[in-house]
């Protein structure tokens, strides 16, 4: 479409009158540091509305960290029983280390006490699944791994039994 | 006043490229963009207020676009300018907002400033109609204002930018996002209906 045949010359004319409008003085003084204030409070809103989410969704852990507030003794006493929480938990891993060797070697002299186990324990419970009639079973108790193979030591030595495979009658 | 003192500081936010001042405040830079913001408000304003005739709407209007603009900066990927991003932001605002204002509108005009008195060609329209200029051009004001707002909002939007504005046609398809024969079709439009609504001003209808 084109302007043919139609003058909007005058029209163009008035239309120059809009650019003489123009805002109260010292309107665009202001205008730039309204816009930073309003980002500025917007970015603090947000902030406070995520505290305001974490007390709507768990009001227990706001309720938790409300304890230390002010409150120094409760603070230290929370931190202290932390600390000894952790080197407790490395004192327990170091004993650990040598402690399945100490249990294994006293299993491996007392015989009798090994045998005692393997024949209580393992195969009552590979009797007891056992089928009646066809079919491999194949027992892997997880629970009945032996302590040792964890610590390194050969499942030869092993104070249980890993696993069955039961032919079928 | 030496060369040295008119030259705008690089490092300084108004000294800086609009590039490098949108890079700025992507990464969060308030300075950079609050000069992004001095740059274009009179613009960003003038479009808002010429569309809804209204001082405060668009002091609002500008606001939320700039605010709206900063939120989604990171979004900008630089395809086109920051100027045209900007205004399409501002622009669609503006049309959703007069969309649920409908037809109700309040005028708050600005004053008019005083180059219009000694404007040759607003004077040989007006001339003859009143004895006072300043008169003259108030009413004119209004009668022009109330005009515009009964376009609809996108012809209403083609005729500010183009002929208030004065931006191109390309620049004016890519911030109302149609191309160029819509944006051509829909001035020559509008054009006509404000002849139409102005017959008592234009001599050579």
């Amino acid at each position: 479409m084109s302007e043919r045949g139609q003058n909007f010359d005058d029209l163009k004319k008035l239309l120059k009158l809009k650019r003489h409008e123009v805002p109260p003085p010292g309107f665009f003084n202001q205008f730039s540091e309204e816009v930073v204030a309003r980002i500025r409070a917007g970015e603090s809103r947000n902030a406070h509305s995520l505290a305001d989410r974490l007390n709507d969704q768990a009001p227990w852990l706001v309720s938790f960290l409300r304890l230390f507030e002010a409150k120094p003794g409760i603070v230290g006493g929370f931190a202290t029983s932390l600390c000894l929480l952790m080197l407790f938990g490395v004192v327990l891993a170091e004993r650990s280390e040598t402690g399945p060797k100490n249990i294994f070697t006293a299993a491996a002299d007392g015989q009798a006490a090994a045998t005692a186990v393997e024949t209580s324990a393992t195969p009552q419970f590979a009797a007891n699944t056992l089928p009646a009639e066809g079919g491999i079973t194949i027992s892997t108790n997880a629970s009945l791994q032996p302590v040792a193979t964890l610590f390194g030591q050969s499942a030869a030595a092993s104070l249980f039994q890993p696993a069955s495979f039961a032919p079928a009658h | 006043m030496s060369e040295a003192a008119t030259m705008p500081d690089s490092n300084t936010p108004a000294g800086m490229l609009e590039a490098d001042l949108v890079k700025r405040a992507q990464r969060g830079d308030l300075k950079a963009y609050d000069e992004l913001v001095k740059r274009y408000q009179q613009r960003i304003y003038a479009t808002l207020y010429h569309m809804t005739g209204n001082h405060e709407d668009a002091n609002d209007l500008a606001q939320d676009a700039f605010i709206k603009a900063y939120a989604a900066l990171k979004s900008f990927k630089g395809g086109s300018t920051f100027y045209t991003w900007l205004y399409r932001i501002a622009v669609n605002k503006t049309i959703n907002f007069l969309k649920q204002r409908k037809n109700k509108y309040h005028l708050s005009l600005n004053d008019i400033d005083f180059n219009a008195e000694h404007d040759p060609d607003l004077m040989a329209l007006i001339s003859d109609k009143t004895p006072t200029r300043d008169v003259a051009l108030a009413e004119l004001q209004k009668k022009l204002n109330e005009a515009l707002l009964k376009l609809s909002e996108p012809h209403r939007m083609v005729i500010v930018l183009h002929d208030v504005q004065d931006l191109s046609h390309d620049e004016i398809a890519e911030i109302m996002g149609c191309n160029i024969g819509t944006v051509r079709s829909r001035l020559f439009y509008a054009r006509q209906q404000m002849q139409g609504h102005l017959t008592e001003y234009i001599k050579n209808v």
